[in-house]
């Protein structure tokens, strides 16, 4: 298989000019959708599938593919200005990204952002160039004991972000997990806490409650602690550093975050199911554990925002590999995508490379092009958005409201859910008030349907056996690479830090 | 309550097309359909799932040739399971210009939750197709055939991998394995991609779902078609029996159907009876049943009904005896 | 302040143990993992927790009574005051929101929130409170066809 002769294929039928028009008015709306709370990239593309309809595949597919990773840019913005992740993975890009904001750097952090996501992106379809195969074998050899362990591992990671209390911390985790457990139980079709209501079936989903306690409950945190009163009354109180581009120091400083970052998150995002919010957490924790300042991180560090951001973003080009490679589709994006070929009459599946060479060719080629044409869309539209950091409070405020309220519900057109968002911001306001930490509840609420669901449906199949988690490869993998994580990674960092104290010490 | 444009383009369309035949025969106040009335059509689903992709299909067939003289408002009522946009539907009592498309949740949801409403409530237009299941194992498994999967399974307990537990996934293995006289653990998945990955890294021996999802990956020999549920194989299959070829039938299957809201008028029910018998005649119908391995199964009216009453008193009886629902 | 929420917590962990022990069973029929096992073991973990931190918080209240101790900006009374404002007035704009749907609850919204946060300033609030809604109008139903709250009573325009 010549790969190049392949990509070259490709290029030629991407570069076309109406598939290149398509290509960018897929990237803009993604970039639009994305910063929308609520509205990630699995709803924008669902909404935005008919539309579609009647194009050519190759062009239709090029959009929705612009689409989906557009979103992935444009997720990062609202994480970073008002603290509102839009999905799930972009909640470990608060972490820093806001913080950054608040000192003034919203600029270089947003700057960043797009070349993390630049990077993280163009190294996942390098990667799905030369490796789809290999990393095909890798999804293929999943299945729920690997699941659960790697659950597991993205609830460990949670240690890290567990803040000053870890009582509250663990409290915290424990009320995501609950929550997580309302719906039908997917074992025994019971309801749990439905109390015979319909809209309760589902489930809770966790944008209402991310939006709320990230979005509404730093919000009102901020009026509370009265920052519309003082300073500028916006986000940066005191603007001392108003660069709008990233200095040298934040290049240097983060490029192996880059690289370790694209590697680690694409991995995880070739695993169906796993996906991004696992990567950009697990991003997050090991770069915390590498760094010689930990404890910068969740102030505001450059490396904390740039370490999930690659990550995120390698994790949605590796979910294109079981998606091409198998016809499987590794989160509610791809699925979304799979809907798509099936629609123009493709057959998904492990030949589908090899039947139709010049669909899949001009997708990954187009995926080269769009990550490029994002990081120009990002630059120019960045000068705009950062001007929202400087709107007082007492303006944005009522405004976030809106958008938050209205972005909630445009996902599910639901009035239950924009409720459930409305209440979450107010318990949000409590937890961040008394110590709590949302972010634990939210990842917890994320992960915790997937280690429950995973674990009984691993002793089902061992029937009732846990020998099966040191049987498989898969899992021993998983296991070694988490006592690696857990062991190895501290006390590198430990070193790491005392080196550094000595060379201050001798300086 | 979602608000899709495509109310605007099929209101356009039905517009131009409805122009000159209202020239030609006078409209006639009490005659069904009133060209003035905008059809309401409910989809209980979001977009892009597979009541939708029927919905808009039917639609843009009605619209192709010309089949309703008024408007068309396509609306997504998503939200509990099919609750909220049935219940609006079953809201519309004794009109004649709702309807909605029905998929495995019009069955399946009044059992888990208090709906106010029955499957057998609405009034019956027509029952189009059924999604029925294949049975598949790991392509490199020694399994060959459905008669070696049963003599395997009675030797040895198998794992039957599916979506959901108050599904047709579960109530299509647990009779089946009734019938043939096998025992078997079933592990349910939240989705299609799910458990078609745990049955690839041989966490499951078998699963069933819906083919068309799969139909590459039994191409290219990864997975092993043995059976299916329906009453005929779909092309795309090749030989693989049905489960009454081999002498298990289990005539279970969720059904793909229109129905509108309850006491409907006489005249509506049958206009879209008539309508339906030409939408079933067209390519595009066809067209829209092969990518989607549906199997085509035509009722209309009563027997539509009834159709859902056994399907109903079936799932209950099955769930029940599991304890799944109360 | 602290104490009630964790009572409040505390509340909802019972309430969420006490289903898990009566209405779900911590193993199924074949004696694996059944639809309590989880829900049994996060409720008692929670009520665990939830106790312990109410006695830190009333051991740091003490401390703090004898100390003089006072935690945050906020606590001097108008930042209570203010957030409660914003969140009397988000709680307006959801109710608003199902009555008069998204376009006009939010102009609705706009008007008094600024009226209430940025007292004095007429034109800028005006401004802000319709071109914003029109913005998001045109973005969630012209350009990306996505749902705005629909009114449940039809105003004539």
């Amino acid at each position: 298989m010549d790969i190049f002769s392949d990509l070259f294929m490709g290029l030629s039928i991407a570069i076309t000019p109406i598939n290149l028009v398509y290509l960018l008015i897929g990237a803009m709306v993604g970039m639009i959708v994305g910063v929308i709370p609520g509205f990630g990239p699995s709803a924008g593309l669902a909404i935005l599938l008919p539309v579609t309809f009647g194009m050519d595949p190759i062009g239709a597919i090029m959009m929705l593919a612009a689409i989906y990773y557009g979103a992935m840019y444009g997720g990062t913005i609202t994480s970073i200005l008002i603290n509102t992740p839009g999905e799930s993975a972009t909640v470990a890009s608060t972490f820093d990204g806001f913080p950054l904001a608040k000192k003034g750097r919203a600029g270089p952090a947003l700057v960043m952002q797009a070349v993390a996501s630049f990077v993280g992106g163009t190294v996942g379809v390098i990667l799905i160039t030369i490796l789809a195969p290999m990393f095909s074998q890798v999804s293929r050899s999943f299945g729920p004991p690997e699941y659960f362990l790697l659950a597991c591992m993205g609830l460990l990671t949670l240690i890290v972000m567990i803040g000053s209390s870890w009582k509250l911390g663990v409290i915290s985790a424990l009320i995501g997990l609950a929550l997580g457990t309302v719906g039908v139980d997917l074992e025994t079709g019971q309801g749990r806490y439905t109390f015979g209501s319909a809209e309760l079936i589902g489930g809770i989903y966790f944008i209402p409650i991310a939006i709320g306690l990230f979005g509404l409950g730093e919000l009102f945190y901020a009026f509370w602690s009265g920052l519309h009163n003082t300073g500028s009354g916006s986000i940066v109180q005191y603007s001392k550093e108003q660069r709008f581009w990233p200095t040298a120091q934040d290049f240097i400083s983060t490029k192996w975050t880059m690289v370790r970052g694209s590697v680690l998150g694409f991995v995880v995002g070739v695993i169906p199911g796993a996906g991004a919010t696992i990567a950009s957490l697990m991003a997050y924790s090991t770069e915390r554990s590498l760094s010689k300042h930990p404890e910068r991180f969740g102030k505001g560090e450059m490396a904390g925002l740039v370490a999930p951001e690659t990550a995120n973003n390698a994790a949605s080009s590796g979910a294109m590999i079981p998606l091409l490679t198998l016809g499987i589709p590794g989160s509610a994006s791809t699925a979304v995508l799979l809907a798509a070929f099936m629609l123009w009459g493709l057959r998904p599946g492990p030949l589908f490379m090899s039947q139709n060479p010049e669909l899949a060719w001009g997708l990954i080629a187009s995926m080269y092009l769009g990550n490029m044409v994002l990081l120009a869309i990002s630059i120019f539209a960045i000068p705009l958005f950062v001007q929202i950091i400087k709107v007082p409070y007492r303006i944005l405020g009522p405004a976030v409201v809106v958008i938050c309220a209205l972005g909630t519900f445009s996902v599910h057109a639901s009035f239950i859910e924009t409720y459930l968002m409305f209440a979450a911001g107010i318990v949000g306001f409590f937890m961040r008030r008394f110590g709590f930490s949302p972010a634990a509840l939210v990842l917890a609420l994320v992960l915790g349907p997937l280690a429950e669901e995973a674990l009984r449906q691993t002793m089902t199949i061992s029937r009732g056996s846990f020998a099966i988690f040191v049987q498989r490869p898969a899992s021993l993998w998983i296991i070694g690479i988490t006592i690696a994580l857990l062991v190895f990674l501290p006390i590198l960092g430990r070193i790491g830090s005392r080196a550094a104290n000595t060379e201050k010490a001798g300086g | 309550m979602t608000h899709f444009h495509t109310t605007l383009k099929a209101g356009a369309v039905a517009l131009v097309a409805a122009a000159p035949l209202a020239v030609a025969t006078p409209v006639v106040a009490q005659q069904y359909p009133d060209p003035g009335e905008t059809l309401d059509w409910t989809i209980a689903f979001g977009p892009g799932g597979g009541n939708d992709i029927m919905a808009r299909t039917i639609v843009e067939i009605i619209n192709t040739y010309d089949l309703y003289p008024g408007d068309i408002a396509l609306e997504n009522r998503a939200g509990g399971s099919g609750a909220v946009g049935w219940g609006h539907l079953y809201g519309q009592s004794g009109s004649g210009y709702g309807i909605s498309t029905t998929s495995g949740s019009f069955v399946t949801t009044p059992l888990q939750a208090d709906t106010p409403w029955d499957p057998t409530d609405f009034t019956p237009v027509a029952l189009l197709a059924t999604d029925d299941l294949v049975l598949v194992v790991n392509g490199s498994s020694e399994i060959q055939n459905i008669d070696e999967f049963i003599s395997y399974a009675q030797e040895n307990p198998v794992t039957i991998a599916g979506t959901g537990t108050v599904n047709v996934d579960f109530i299509v293995p647990t009779l089946f394995a009734e019938a043939a006289g096998f025992e078997f653990e079933y592990v349910s998945f939240n989705s299609m991609a799910d458990q078609t990955t745990a049955l690839l890294s041989e966490s499951v021996d078998a699963m069933v779902g819906n083919p068309g999802e799969i139909l590459g990956l039994i191409d290219s020999g990864d997975l092993r078609a043995l059976v299916y549920s329906g009453s005929s194989t779909p092309e795309a299959l090749g030989d693989v029996p049905t489960m009454g070829d081999v002498g298990h039938d289990i005539g279970v299957s969720m059904p793909r159907g229109l129905i509108l809201p309850p006491d409907a008028p006489e005249e509506a029910q049958q206009f879209w009876i008539e309508t339906m018998q030409q939408v079933v005649e067209t390519p595009e119908w066809a067209e829209y049943i092969a990518t989607n391995t549906l199997t085509p199964t035509v009722l209309y009216g009563e027997e539509f009904r009834e159709f859902l009453d056994r399907t109903q008193t079936g799932f209950g009886e099955v769930l029940r005896s599991v304890g799944a629902i109360q | 302040m602290r104490i009630v929420f964790l009572v409040a917590l505390l509340g909802g962990a019972v309430f969420y143990s006490y289903v898990a022990f009566i209405d779900l069973s911590f193993f199924n029929q074949r004696g694996r993992p059944g639809a309590g096992f989880f829900p049994r073991i996060v409720g008692v973990a929670m009520v665990v927790l939830v106790l312990w931190a109410m006695v830190d918080a009333l051991r740091d209240r003490r401390a703090a009574a004898t100390n003089g101790f006072h935690d945050g900006l906020g606590d001097t009374g108008s930042g209570w005051q203010d957030a409660a404002k914003l969140v009397l007035l988000a709680l307006t704009y959801a109710v608003l929101l199902r009555i008069f749907g998204g376009f006009v609850s939010t102009i609705i919204y706009l008007g008094l929130a600024l009226s209430v946060l940025n007292p004095g300033r007429h034109l800028q609030n005006a401004l802000v409170a319709v071109i914003m809604p029109i913005v998001v109008y045109l973005l969630f139903d012209r350009l990306l066809n996505a749902s705005m709250p629909p009114a449940l009573i039809d105003l004539p325009f």
